[in-house]
């Protein structure tokens, strides 16, 4: 069991621990998550499953520090989150968490080294640190070429591999990726897949995937299915 | 949880550097939107701009105004009360340094106007009789020849001003030192010729478009040979009211009743009439920049509601509350002050308009050329205050979800 004042093992990235959210005020309180329990282990490559509305979203948002739970506990990167300021919050998700999305989230503005390079603009990073570390990171998703364009003048795949490049700019432990082939066509995904694989296996980051594709889920190492607020089964290496 | 150390002030500075060039780029995406809200601004700062300028060109030209006479000057000008022309005693006025102790120097005038002939060339000009004691009280200067000494006192001796120098001479014979003139059949020798003075309200005539004679001769040439009007100098120090107030029943007599203006009293009352256009242009300035910053916070409200997806993006990235308000409001500040700097521009090309009709030379004090930007700025700050602190309190799940 746990010893919640050990620092937890190196060994995991993520461990949850009997996490409850209910949305409305309490008369009538609407429970999402009814006590969920699970750990991931570092370098881990997890597909989160469940049909709409089975809470895993709300786990996703809680674990990207973006919701907090209504009880529980959450351990990233082996240190108990103490949920409270906003400020430390998002220090503390800069650093540890990078995400993916179904919908990319580029800024159009932005060229593609800037918006790799984002994250970096929030870790105080000069001008000169942030074009050099995206130019890298762009070379290790195979986008180099297209450095100075805009999202708008990129294809699905390529906006998606700009997104993977800047989830992992600042070498964060954890993936949160949200659907991320949802909008991609079957080649492009497969494409996509595979880079984000390769980029698990080579750069040792750990990735929780949410995704709807039973193929893609069954070709994870490990799984959790969510329904109904509870994870009803757990495939794949055992914690 | 222990969290990654706050940013260093080097690190927060590169953050918002960046916030900035953001913002820039940011506006000029949206060059009309933009363009609306500011005018306001514009208008305020230029208005301020405008104000500060005008009035301290306005200072000045009033400074310039009284340099030939002083601001410690004082006026007494004898009224009529009867029918008889109103006259002082020019031996009570010319006790006056030795009797009051505010008083400095006292000079007698006694004004007419006469047929002013220098051969067959002739004009109608004032005749100004003066005790040669000129030069202490007003401050002129001879272009040519010399002012009145004190053994000019009877000696038919003429000073002309500046015009009446120029019209009285003919091709081939200026009229100047040496010049014989004839005023009412008396020849005067012309001693010297004015510097051209500017006209004040202090001046009992225009000495530009006089001829200037001792009082001595003002007898022979003069109906009403004793002085209307005597001008003071004071000492530093004095109030000129009270010395006016105290001095009026010691002129007085049967035939006038001397009231008297000083030069304080002018210029207060010349700076009363600049308060009142200040204030009006204040008020222009201040309801533009009040309209100007509600511009400015309609669209930052926009823009944090058209940007929610970016601010959840911002956030899920690791931008803090912090970073997304400061985004903002810097965002807030160049809008503001780009508006301050066109208004700025618009407010010189006002004040140098309003100079070039006015005749006044231009000129412009330091402190405006950041005063009106830098208040353009705090004002876009102060009502871009809100719009931020929406952006930052906003859910970044909400934020992320909207479409």
């Amino acid at each position: 069991m746990f010893k919640l004042r050990r620092r937890a093992q190196d060994g995991r990235v993520l461990e949850v621990l009997d996490l409850t959210k209910t949305y409305g005020p309490p008369d009538q309180a609407t429970p999402v998550l009814r006590g969920v329990s699970f750990k991931v282990e570092a370098g881990a490559f997890c597909a989160v499953v469940g049909p709409s509305g089975s809470g895993k979203s709300t786990l996703m948002n809680i674990i990207g520090l973006l919701d907090r739970p209504t009880s529980g506990v959450l351990r990233l990167d082996g240190r108990d989150v103490a949920f409270g300021d906003r400020g430390q919050e998002a220090r503390f998700r800069g650093a540890t968490i990078g995400f993916v999305f179904q919908s990319f989230n580029l800024l159009p503005r932005l060229s593609a080294w800037e918006n790799v390079a984002l994250p970096l603009v929030y870790a105080g990073a000069s001008v000169r640190e942030r074009e050099r570390s995206a130019l890298a990171m762009l070379d290790r998703v195979g986008l180099s070429h297209r450095a100075q364009a805009r999202p708008a003048e990129l294809s699905g795949g390529q906006r998606q591999r700009v997104a993977l490049a800047r989830a992992l700019i600042r070498q964060p432990r954890l993936i949160l990726a949200d659907e991320p082939t949802g909008s991609l066509d079957s080649v492009t995904a497969g494409e996509v897949m595979a880079l984000l694989r390769d980029l698990n296996q080579r750069l040792g980051v750990t990735v929780l995937m949410v995704t709807h594709d039973k193929d893609l889920a069954a070709r994870c190492e490990r799984r959790i299915e969510v329904l109904d607020g509870r994870v009803v089964a757990e495939a794949g290496a055992a914690a | 949880m222990t969290v990654p150390p706050s940013p260093s002030p080097r690190a927060a500075l590169r953050t918002w550097t960046q916030s900035g060039a953001e913002a820039l780029a940011n506006l000029l995406a949206q060059r009309q939107r933009s363009a609306l809200a500011l005018l306001g601004i514009l208008i305020g700062a230029a208005s301020i701009v405008a104000m500060l300028t005008i009035g301290h060109m306005a200072q000045r030209e009033t400074l310039k105004l009284f340099a030939h006479m002083g601001v410690d000057m004082l006026q007494i000008h004898a009224n009529p009360v009867g029918p008889f022309p109103a006259t002082m005693d020019r031996a009570a006025i010319e006790a006056l340094p030795r009797t009051d102790p505010d008083v400095a120097a006292a000079l007698p005038l006694a004004i007419d106007r006469a047929k002013v002939a220098i051969g067959p060339a002739s004009q109608d000009v004032g005749i100004i009789a003066v005790a040669p004691n000129l030069s202490d009280v007003v401050r002129l200067s001879p272009a040519s020849g010399r002012l009145f000494a004190s053994v000019d006192e009877d000696n038919l001796v003429a000073v002309l001003g500046a015009d009446t120098a120029a019209a009285l001479s003919s091709p081939g014979a200026p009229a100047g030192p040496g010049s014989r003139i004839r005023i009412r059949g008396y020849v005067f020798t012309v001693i010297g010729v004015l510097a051209p003075v500017a006209f004040t309200a202090m001046d009992p005539t225009d000495y530009n478009t006089a001829v200037l004679v001792p009082l001595g001769d003002a007898a022979r040439i003069m109906a009403t040979p004793e002085p209307s009007t005597a001008l003071l100098r004071l000492r530093p120090g004095a109030d000129a009211k009270a010395v006016g107030e105290r001095l009026v029943p010691r002129l007085a007599n049967p035939t006038s009743a001397p009231q008297a203006v000083s030069a304080q009293e002018l210029i207060q009352s010349l700076n009363a009439q600049k308060a009142i256009h200040s204030r009006l242009l204040t008020a222009i300035g201040a309801i533009s920049l009040l309209v100007g910053g509600i511009g400015v916070m309609n669209v930052m409200m926009m823009g944090v509601m058209e940007r929610r997806r970016e601010i959840g993006l911002r956030a899920a990235l690791g931008a803090t509350p912090r970073d997304i308000q400061a985004m903002f409001l810097i965002e807030a500040g160049i809008l503001a002050l780009l508006g301050g700097l066109v208004g700025l521009a618009f407010g010189l090309l006002a004040a140098f308009v309003a100079a070039r009709a006015s005749g006044w030379t231009f000129s412009l004090s330091a402190y405006v050329l950041p005063l009106g930007p830098g208040l353009a700025a705090v004002v876009g700050m102060v009502f871009g205050f809100y719009p931020a602190l929406t952006a930052s309190r906003l859910d970044p799940i909400v934020a992320l979800r909207d479409e």
